[in-house]
C-alpha cells in the first residue's frame, strides 16, 4: 500500500537527517458546492483532491505540503531537511502514540444524495425567498468529506472522517435609496439529515422581513451602555473576547493581555466559559486535532477564575500544561495553529425578562455579523445584524448596523447577568492567517460595551 | 505550451464543446519568527488544472490537482467536466477572444524563482537576528514569505497565454513588555528585499508600538480629520464590493449609474493591474483578458465596475480583466492594484485629529455604508506635539464620508493598495 511505503521511507529519512520527531498528513478532500443568486444558479462543482502535508521537529519547525502525487515523498525529505537546517531549541509535548480509526457518524450520508437534489434544495430554498423590496437573494450550500490518515514518529496510526455540511442564505432589500441585507447560516458535522432538519418556512420568512424591518431601522446611539447579546451574539462575544486571548500561541509570544494570568480571576465569579470540539454534530467539531492529538473538553473559565489555556504540542509543553487538543490546520497543506472549536458560555440562572427588567437605557443586540480582536491591546470588536433599544425594561425601536467594542478584561469583569437559555448551533469561520470551522454560542448574557453608532 | 495542457486541449478540441483551461505550478517558502527566534520555516509546492466547459449555454466546471497526468485521467477530466455542463445550469456567457496584452514590467524576479532555501533561511536568520539587535522593550515576531509561480490561460477561441511572478512578503510585529501596547508593518514586493526591508519593518512596528502604549481613550470628538494610508485603505475595503460586477448585476451593490456623483470632486479611485513592479500587477486576467487601468471613481463621478468576462457580458460592459482566481475555483471577481490618487492640499503637516489604523472593516455594512471601527491607533497633533490614542471608535457612513474626501500629496504604498493621507469630515466615539 502506498501510505506504508511513504511511513517507512519517513522513518528512514528521519534517521538519514537526525529528525527527533516527525508527523505526516495525508488527506483526500472531496466537496460539493451549489449556489444561486436571483434564481440563476451561479456555481456548480463536485471535486476531490488528496494532498500531503509534513512536519518535522528539531527543536524548530520544518514543513512541507504538496498535492501532486509524485511529489508526496519529496515534501516529507523537505520537511526533514529543513528541520535538519533549523536547530532551535524549543521543546514539545510527545507522548503515548495513539492507534485509532475514527468516524463522525451521520443519519443520512450526503456523498449518498445526487447533485440534482443539491441543486433542488438550493432552489426550493430561492424560491420562497422572494417578496417586495428585495431585490437580491442569494442561496449557498456545500458539503466536505475529509478523509485524513495521520502518522508520526512515536508510532501514531490515526485515520479519521470528517463530514461537513453548510447551507445559508441571505437577502437584500432596497427602498428609497436605502438597503439592507439579512441572512442565516446552518452548519455542522452531520449529513443531509441537517438541512432535512430545518424550517424552510420559519427562517425564509424571518430573513426576508428582517431585512424590510431593517429599512426602517435607525442607526444606534454612540457611547458606553447596557447591552443585552443573545445566545447567537454571547457566542461571537465570547469567542473573540475571549477565546482568542488564551489560545497559547499568541498568551506565549506575548501577544495577549491574559498572559501570566492562569489561576487569577479575570471574570465574574457567575462566568464559565468552555470550548468542546467533541460536541457531537456541531460545526467546530473534530475527533482528532491535527497534531494526533483527541479532542477534549476544555474549560477555560471556571466561576471566574482563569484556568486553562487552548494548547498544542508546543505550548503545552512550554507551559507545562496538558495537551488538550487544540492544534489545527486549514488543510494538509497548512502547518497547526492553536484554535478554538465550539466555545460557549455555561448557562447562568437569569431569565430574559429578569434581564430586560434590569436595564433602563440600553441595547438588545441579536445575531453574529463578525468580529475582530487586538490581543495584545486587549481591544475587541464586533458587528450585530440588528439591535433595539431598550428604555426602562422594555423593547423599543429597532436598530442597525450595530458594531461595538470593549476591553476585554473590562468586559469580562461587567458581565451583570448569565441566562438561563444555552444555545450553541452559530456555524462560522475564524480566520487567523488560516480559516477553519468553528461554532459558538451561550445564552443571553448583560454586560456593557462601546457602541458606535451615528447619533 | 507544457505538455499535459497540450494534450488536453487536443482532447477538448475533439469534442464539439467551448473550453478554457487555467492550469498553475508554483512553490513557495516561508519564515515565521516568534520571539526574535526562527521558529517554522516551510516549503511548499502545488500545482493543478481547472477546466470550464461550455455546452448549450450551460457551463461545467472542474479541476485536478498536479500537471502531471496520463492521458487516460485527462480524458477522464474531460468526461466528468462535460457530464457537469450537461446536469449544470449556470449560465455560459462565452470565453473572451486573444487581445493585445501589456507589457507589465517587474513582476517576475530570477533571484526569487532561483534562490536556494537555504540561502532563504539565511535571510531569515539574518532577520531574526537584526530583531534581537534593535529589540527594546518590545517582543517581536515576524515573517518572510518568498514565492514562484507559472500559469496560463488557454481557450477554444485562441487564446493562449502564460506568465511567470513572483512575490516577497515581510512583516513585523511588536508587543511591548511592559505595558499593553502593539505595531505591526506588513510589506509586499515582486522582487528580492535585502536587510534593509527588513530593518525597516522592525523599525516601524516598533515605532507604533511604543505610540500604542502611550496611547489613551480620547474625548468623542465630530468634525474634519485626516486618515492616514492605512485607514483609507479601511474605509475603501467597505466600500469596494458595490463596484463588484457581479454585485452589481445581482443588485447587491448601492451603485448602479455610471456617470453619478458619488464622491467629492477631488476623490479620484483606480484599479491598475499594469503598475510596474507592484503586488496586484500581472498582463492578463484569470480568463486571459488584458490587465488595464479602470477609473472607478474619477473626480468624484462612478466611472466603472470591476468586471469579469461573464458578468461584463451580463451587464452589456467589457471586461475590465478582473477575473481573480486558483485552479481550484472559477473566476471571481477583485481588484488588482486599488490607487487612491494624490490632491493638491498637503496634508503632511496637518494638525488635529489623525486616525492611523483601524480594524473589523468586515463587520460594517457595504450597502448602507455605515460602519464602526474601532481605532488601533490615532494620535492628535497638537503645536506640533504628538498625543496617541486608541480603543475609542471611528463612526461614519461611507458614501457620506467620501463627499468629504480631500486627498493629500504624498502617496505611500501599502502592498497592492496606494493612497495618500485623506482629510474627511467624521466622528470618533
Amino acid at each position: 500500500m502506498e501510505v506504508e511505503r511513504l511511513m517507512r521511507s519517513a522513518e528512514e529519512l528521519a534517521r538519514k537527517h537526525g529528525v527527533d520527531y516527525y508527523e505526516i498528513r495525508i488527506s483526500r478532500v472531496v466537496m460539493t458546492e451549489v449556489s444561486m443568486s436571483n434564481g440563476q444558479l451561479r456555481g456548480l462543482s463536485s471535486n476531490s483532491e488528496t494532498g500531503i502535508g509534513a512536519r518535522a521537529f528539531n527543536g524548530a519547525w520544518g514543513f512541507s505540503s504538496a498535492n501532486d502525487f509524485g511529489r508526496f515523498e519529496r515534501a516529507i525529505e523537505t520537511a526533514m531537511k529543513i528541520a535538519k537546517l533549523s536547530q532551535g531549541d524549543s521543546k514539545i509535548y510527545t507522548g503515548d502514540p495513539v492507534v485509532d480509526d475514527a468516524e463522525m457518524p451521520v443519519k443520512k450520508p450526503f456523498s449518498e444524495i445526487n447533485i440534482e437534489d443539491k441543486v433542488a434544495l438550493v432552489k426550493e430554498a430561492d424560491s420562497m425567498l422572494t417578496g417586495e423590496k428585495i431585490v437580491n437573494r442569494n442561496v449557498s450550500y456545500r458539503d466536505t468529506i475529509v478523509e485524513t490518515f495521520y502518522f508520526n514518529s512515536l508510532g501514531s496510526e490515526i485515520r479519521t472522517v470528517v463530514p461537513r455540511i453548510r447551507f445559508g442564505f441571505s437577502v437584500t432589500a432596497k427602498e428609497s435609496g436605502e438597503m439592507q441585507q439579512y441572512w442565516k447560516s446552518f452548519g455542522g458535522t452531520l449529513g443531509w439529515e441537517m438541512v432535512e432538519g430545518i424550517d424552510f418556512s420559519y427562517w425564509t420568512s424571518t430573513v426576508v422581513e428582517k431585512a424590510k424591518e431593517l429599512l426602517k431601522a435607525s442607526s444606534p446611539p454612540s457611547g458606553e451602555f447596557p447591552v443585552i447579546a443573545d445566545p447567537e451574539l454571547t457566542g461571537l462575544f465570547i469567542h473573540e473576547a475571549l477565546g482568542h486571548a488564551v489560545e497559547a500561541d499568541l498568551v506565549k509570544n506575548g501577544d495577549s493581555i491574559l498572559a501570566g494570568k492562569l489561576g487569577q480571576r479575570i471574570a465574574v465569579d457567575e462566568l464559565t466559559v468552555v470550548d468542546d470540539p467533541t460536541l457531537p454534530g456541531k460545526f467546530g467539531s473534530y475527533i482528532y486535532d491535527d497534531e494526533g492529538i483527541r479532542a477534549k473538553r476544555v474549560e477555560i473559565i471556571r466561576d471566574g477564575v482563569l484556568v486553562n489555556y487552548l494548547n498544542d504540542r508546543e505550548t503545552a509543553q512550554y507551559f507545562d500544561l496538558e495537551p488538550n487538543g487544540h492544534g489545527r490546520a486549514q488543510s494538509y497543506a497548512h502547518q497547526p495553529l492553536v484554535r478554538m472549536g465550539n466555545t460557549y458560555v455555561e448557562a447562568g440562572d437569569w431569565s430574559f425578562e429578569e434581564m430586560l427588567e434590569e436595564v433602563k437605557y440600553g441595547l438588545y443586540m441579536i445575531g453574529d455579523k463578525g468580529g475582530q480582536v487586538d490581543t495584545a491591546n486587549g481591544t475587541f470588536t464586533f458587528g450585530a445584524k440588528e439591535g433595539y433599544i431598550i428604555e426602562n425594561g422594555e423593547l423599543r425601536e429597532m436598530v442597525r448596523d450595530v458594531a461595538l467594542s470593549g476591553k476585554i478584561l473590562d468586559v469580562l469583569r461587567g458581565i451583570r447577568a448569565i441566562g438561563r437559555d444555552v444555545r450553541i448551533e452559530y456555524p462560522g469561520y475564524c480566520g487567523k492567517g488560516q480559516t477553519v470551522p468553528v461554532d459558538d454560542g451561550g445564552p443571553h448574557i448583560l454586560t456593557k460595551a462601546l457602541v458606535g453608532g451615528l447619533r | 505550451m507544457i505538455d499535459v495542457i497540450e494534450s488536453l486541449a487536443e482532447i477538448l478540441n475533439s469534442k464539439n464543446v467551448e473550453w478554457e483551461i487555467y492550469w498553475e505550478s508554483g512553490r513557495s517558502g516561508s519564515f515565521r519568527i516568534e520571539r526574535e527566534a526562527l521558529e517554522r520555516s516551510q516549503r511548499k509546492f502545488y500545482s493543478g488544472i481547472s477546466l470550464r466547459v461550455g455546452l448549450n449555454g450551460k457551463l461545467g466546471f472542474s479541476y485536478i490537482t498536479g500537471i502531471h497526468h496520463s492521458l487516460s485521467e485527462l480524458e477522464k477530466f474531460v468526461e466528468r467536466t462535460m457530464k457537469l455542463a450537461k446536469v449544470s445550469e449556470v449560465p455560459f456567457r462565452g470565453f473572451p477572444v486573444p487581445s493585445k496584452v501589456p507589457g507589465v514590467k517587474g513582476i517576475y524576479d530570477r533571484r526569487i524563482e532561483e534562490i536556494p532555501f537555504e540561502d532563504a533561511h539565511a535571510l531569515a536568520l539574518q532577520y531574526a537576528e537584526k530583531m534581537r539587535e534593535l529589540k527594546g522593550k518590545e517582543t517581536l515576531s515576524g515573517s518572510i514569505s518568498l514565492a514562484f509561480e507559472r500559469y496560463g490561460v488557454v481557450n477554444s477561441n485562441g487564446v493562449e497565454l502564460e506568465a511567470s511572478s513572483t512575490y516577497m512578503g515581510v512583516s513585523t510585529y511588536a508587543v511591548r513588555e511592559d505595558r499593553p501596547g502593539n505595531g505591526s508593518f506588513y510589506q509586499s514586493y515582486r522582487s528580492l528585499q535585502g536587510v534593509e526591508a527588513l530593518e525597516e519593518a522592525i523599525l516601524k512596528a516598533k515605532e507604533d508600538a511604543e505610540l500604542s502604549a502611550r496611547a489613551r481613550k480620547v474625548e468623542p470628538y465630530d468634525g474634519e480629520l485626516v486618515l492616514e494610508p492605512e485607514a483609507v485603505m479601511s474605509v475603501v475595503e467597505v466600500l469596494l464590493e458595490n463596484f463588484y460586477g457581479d454585485e452589481v448585476y445581482y443588485g447587491r451593490s448601492r451603485f448602479f449609474t455610471l456617470g453619478e456623483p458619488v464622491a467629492s470632486d477631488a476623490f479620484t479611485l483606480v484599479d491598475d493591474s499594469t503598475l510596474e513592479g507592484l503586488p496586484g500587477s500581472y498582463p492578463f486576467d484569470g480568463e486571459g483578458t488584458p490587465g488595464q487601468r479602470s477609473y472607478l471613481i474619477e473626480n468624484g463621478i462612478l466611472k466603472g465596475f470591476l468586471l469579469d468576462h461573464t458578468y461584463a457580458a451580463l451587464l452589456g460592459l467589457k471586461s475590465t480583466g478582473n477575473a481573480v482566481r486558483s485552479f481550484r475555483t472559477t473566476p471571481s471577481i477583485g481588484a488588482s492594484n486599488l490607487v487612491v490618487e494624490p490632491g493638491e492640499e498637503s496634508l503632511e503637516d496637518f494638525e488635529g485629529v489623525i486616525i492611523k489604523s483601524v480594524f473589523g472593516e468586515h463587520t460594517a455594512n457595504p450597502v448602507s455604508g455605515d460602519f464602526s471601527l474601532p481605532v488601533g491607533l490615532g494620535y492628535v497633533v497638537k503645536n506640533g506635539e504628538v498625543i496617541p490614542f486608541k480603543d475609542n471608535m471611528l463612526v461614519g457612513n461611507v458614501f457620506d464620508l467620501l463627499k468629504t474626501a480631500e486627498p493629500g500629496r504624498v502617496v505611500k504604498r501599502i502592498s497592492s493598495f496606494m493612497a495618500p493621507r485623506v482629510k474627511v469630515h467624521a466622528k470618533i466615539v
